[in-house]
């Protein structure tokens, strides 16, 4: 599959030196050296392959990389139909394959929330983005698919929350892409400054059958004692590739909420890496994923504990259905020094039908003696003494087995702090169980 | 294998084991080529079919690259610069016998038939040959074939044509291709139907010459509800080069038959600056081909200078069980990359797995491990647990489970922890007088207590003592 993608050129969906001038072009101060700077690492680094353990169970040659064109830079445009989760938000963007516009329900009430396009960024927080963009928060640089979102993003955008302030209702990012063959390729960048609380929720749709691909990166900051919450709800359509390689670094004291739900797409290929990086910083990451028909669905996340007293707790929880298949790959990785850390991560599965099949790689590297880390898989299907009670209580064989996988994914949805968020989760959810 | 007694003597140095027995050898010249193999052939009187056999593999080999995923580094190995036949000068020499004899004896080996006290036959291979196999015809009473694997492949080369390479075949890997080609000695065991071998079968493997590679072949088939509980001990003298040892251990249980492997591995394994020490890479693996078979993995770790060895279970039978209890210890620049895989193929089929790594001084001890579930696996069952103790902060400790499930009436479960060992604890031992380094070897010996409790009686008392042994100047 390989020698497709690695041909001649080097290239593939158009992304050559041609594509670059296209996306760098008008762009300038720290967005064009990163774009450059990226560029050049994009092009030196190879493909991944099959052979990349990383890889190995989801073949990069599955990505319809020839197929799908890259977006040109997306300029604003009016707001389009309104969603019934709008008006839950203080901000929020909306992008759909025409380009993007940011609607603000504050009416001057919520202050010390900044939400620009990174181009109107680098004007007003030239400095903050040049430190933010491409930071320490990316702890892996040698990434194909990190690189190719500096180089080549064609939507970004920059969320800043100024020192010692709360956003209640937070931002919402939400994509509603129609397909044809697009690349779309996100790139967002979350500043909490020290002392701030703040949410961020992104949501991600697009029509059944319709083939498209999503490259995304994310970069979030937390600074001393500062809280930021982020939810991911995935809900593409079955004809949607997805690439998400996303950096998380926290400060002293601060804190991340990271919710990531995967229920949508065809194929979809997860990096979750997250650095607790000065004492005291906490980190708590939960996911949901739920593959049916034949989705595919791999995620990998890394816990950095690269100083004393550091904290992280994570929970993954997935289920398979008909010819679904999920990957789930975990690190928690503590260094030299990094001692009196509490790390624990735990990977739970349900396989609910024979034909899905599930992968589970927890893994520990440690470098340090005095800590505590832990991790934890299991997999199975739904307990028969369970489905016995519920149906000894009246309940059909559906109605069962629909309680019980719901009451699985709870302790994930309740993760999330909005209830009509959750709604759609269980919607989700729901819909999937068939 | 060796009795209290004979132990207590030998573990009171840090590796007695260390000597090194002046006999006069026989050894190829390094090098490794077609012409070779067709002389270890002919040197062991081999029929056609195993020189053609070898000759396959070593043509495999030459197409092969060497493994580099495992979580160790090492220079490059000159496969040319290793002597891959060595062998004391044994025809009507009784000089030699004798101080082969007393090479054993003094590792506690007990290579007399007198010694029947100690309720263990023994195979005792020196460098690349067997030396002498004990109660031989006790065990022949029984129909069992107990013998190294040359004399199997004279003797019974039915048995053997059927077996070998069935397991492992020739070109599994680059160390087991290059094992089935220059392989030079090991065991051979057979247990008929219906037998339950009265004597654990022993197996000792000592490396003495210098730069030789020691290739040991074993195979062990058990038929249908037979029983076998086999041992396996190692050592070498300390040497600073490396010497490699690259080993491939087959194992097969047909209906309701059970093997039980036990090792425990104490090959030189450098001195502080880790120069020396073993190179110790190795296949192992059952095969559960009847139902309700069991094959059960018992090690313990405690030498070499790299470690890489996965002792595996593919559980085929209905009912079939697997399990495999490890205790790796890792001190100095010690590096060890070891698991176990357990592939489910057959219905209700369950695999235990307890894995306890201990690492102390600068060495890296991973436990790396595969549970496969297969869609046919119906009803399977797996739990693994891995924990790992660090002793001081120069160490390290990784694990890399893989849990793979195709079949939705599976469970699966892991389970893993690294910590240091307890304050908590220490400090309630030490306030009962106990000094320091006993405490810890007692935290140790907790921690590793699932895993010694699965071991023969002897040998769990002499494992508890090696540890210790190695403890000793770990600590503090």
């Amino acid at each position: 599959m390989t020698t497709i993608l690695e041909h001649e050129s080097g290239f593939w969906a158009g992304l050559n030196e041609d594509a670059f001038s296209g996306a760098a072009g008008g762009e300038e101060g720290v967005l064009r050296e990163r774009r450059t700077q990226a560029f050049q690492a994009y092009r030196s680094l190879p493909l991944p392959t099959l052979r990349d353990e990383e890889w190995r169970r989801t073949d990069p040659g599955l990505f319809p990389f020839e197929a799908v064109s890259r977006l040109a830079n997306l300029g604003e445009i009016p707001f389009p139909a309104a969603s019934d989760l709008d008006d839950r938000f203080d901000v929020v963007i909306a992008v759909t394959d025409e380009g993007y516009a940011i609607r603000d329900n504050r009416d001057g009430k919520v202050c010390g929330l900044t939400v620009l396009p990174l181009r109107e960024a680098l004007r007003q927080y030239g400095d903050d983005l040049a430190a933010c963009f491409d930071g320490p928060a990316v702890l892996e640089r040698d990434r194909k698919f990190t690189q190719l979102n500096s180089a080549f993003w064609n939507v970004g955008f920059y969320i800043h929350v100024a020192k010692n302030t709360a956003v209640e209702r937070g931002v919402l990012i939400r994509y509603e892409i129609t397909g044809r063959n697009a690349l779309v390729i996100p790139r967002l960048i979350v500043h909490a400054e020290a002392g701030s609380r703040a949410r961020v929720t992104e949501y991600y749709q697009s029509p059944d059958g319709q083939a498209m691909m999503c490259i995304g990166a994310r970069e979030m900051y937390v600074d001393q004692a500062a809280q930021l919450s982020l939810y991911a709800v995935q809900e593409w359509g079955n004809g949607a590739y997805q690439i998400a390689e996303d950096w998380a670094r926290v400060g002293r004291d601060g804190q991340i909420d990271w919710v990531t739900l995967s229920l949508g797409s065809k194929i979809s290929k997860m990096m979750m890496g997250c650095e607790v990086a000065e004492p005291n910083a906490n980190a708590f990451m939960s996911g949901l994923f739920f593959a049916n028909e034949k989705q595919h669905i791999d995620q990998r996340t890394l816990q950095k504990h690269a100083a004393p007293h550091t904290y992280s707790n994570l929970l993954y929880k997935g289920a398979v259905k008909d010819e679904g298949r999920s990957v789930y790959q975990g690190v928690i990785a503590a260094g030299k020094g990094a001692i009196k850390v509490d790390a624990y991560q735990m990977n739970k599965n349900l396989v609910l039908n024979p034909g899905a099949r599930a992968d589970s790689l927890p893994g520990l590297m440690i470098d340090a003696d005095d800590l505590k880390c832990s991790h934890g898989s299991t997999m199975g299907n739904l307990s028969p003494l369970e489905l016995f009670y519920l149906k000894s209580r009246g309940l059909s064989d559906v109605e069962a087995r629909r309680m019980l996988v719901l009451a699985f994914f709870e302790e994930i949805i309740a993760k999330l702090d909005d209830e009509f968020l959750q709604e759609r989760v269980r919607a989700d959810v729901n819909r999937k169980i068939g | 294998m060796p009795t209290l007694e004979t132990n207590s003597t030998l573990v009171r140095d840090e590796y007695k084991y260390g000597f090194s027995t002046d006999v006069p050898t026989e050894s190829f010249e390094k090098g490794l080529n077609e012409e070779v193999i067709r002389a270890i052939s002919a040197k062991k009187n081999e029929p056609e079919w195993m020189t053609e056999w070898r000759l396959k593999a070593f043509r495999r080999w030459l197409n092969m690259k060497e493994p580099q995923w495992a979580d160790v580094s090492y220079p490059p190995i000159d496969y040319q610069d290793i002597c891959y036949f060595s062998a004391p000068k044994l025809e009507n020499n009784p000089e030699v016998d004798e101080e082969l004899k007393r090479t054993f004896e003094r590792l506690g080996v007990p290579m007399h038939e007198r010694d029947r006290l100690a309720g263990v036959a023994v195979d005792a291979v020196f460098d690349s040959v067997s030396v002498g196999t004990t109660h031989k015809e006790m065990l022949a009473e029984k129909g069992i074939i107990f013998c190294s694997i040359s004399e199997a492949i004279q003797e019974h080369p039915e048995l053997v044509k059927k077996y070998l390479g069935t397991v492992v075949p020739q070109g599994d890997n680059f160390f087991a291709a290059l094992n089935s080609a220059v392989f030079t000695d090991g065991s051979f065991c057979y247990i008929p139907k219906g037998v339950r071998c009265p004597v654990e079968l022993s197996t000792y493997f000592r490396i003495n010459a210098v730069d030789t590679g020691q290739f040991e072949r074993t195979l062990i088939v058990c038929e249908d509800d037979a029983y076998v509980s086999y041992i396996e001990g190692c050592t070498a003298p300390s040497r600073d080069r490396n010497q490699l040892h690259a080993a491939v251990v087959e194992l097969i249980a047909l209906e309701g038959a059970e093997i039980k492997y036990s090792t425990v591995q104490n090959w030189y394994a450098g001195d502080e600056e880790g120069r020396g020490g073993i190179y110790n890479f190795v296949t192992k693996r059952g095969h559960c081909r009847g139902r309700k078979s069991k094959i059960s993995w018992t090690q313990v770790e405690v030498g070499s200078a790299i470690t890489w060895k996965y002792p595996s279970v593919v559980l085929e039978g209905d009912d079939s069980v697997g399990e495999f209890y490890s205790v790796a210890f890792t001190n100095r620049k010690m590096q060890a990359d070891t698991g176990t895989k357990m592939v489910h193929v057959g219905r209700n089929t369950k695999s235990t797995i307890v894995s306890k790594g201990i690492s102390a001084g600068r060495s890296r001890n991973s436990y790396r491990g595969l549970v496969q579930i297969l869609p046919g696996a119906d009803n399977a069952r797996n739990h693994t647990q891995c924990d790992s103790m660090l002793i001081g902060d120069t160490c390290t400790a990784n694990t890399y489970p893989v849990i793979e499930c195709e079949n939705s009436t599976a469970i699966t479960e892991h389970e893993a922890t690294t910590s240091k060992i307890s304050e908590e604890q220490m400090f309630y031992i030490t306030s009962r007088g106990i000094d320091e380094e006993s405490a810890t070897s007692l935290i140790v010996n907790g921690f590793c207590k699932e895993v010694f409790k699965e071991l023969p009686m002897e040998f769990s008392v002499e494992a508890v003592k090696l540890l210790e042994l190695k403890l000793e100047h770990s600590v503090g």
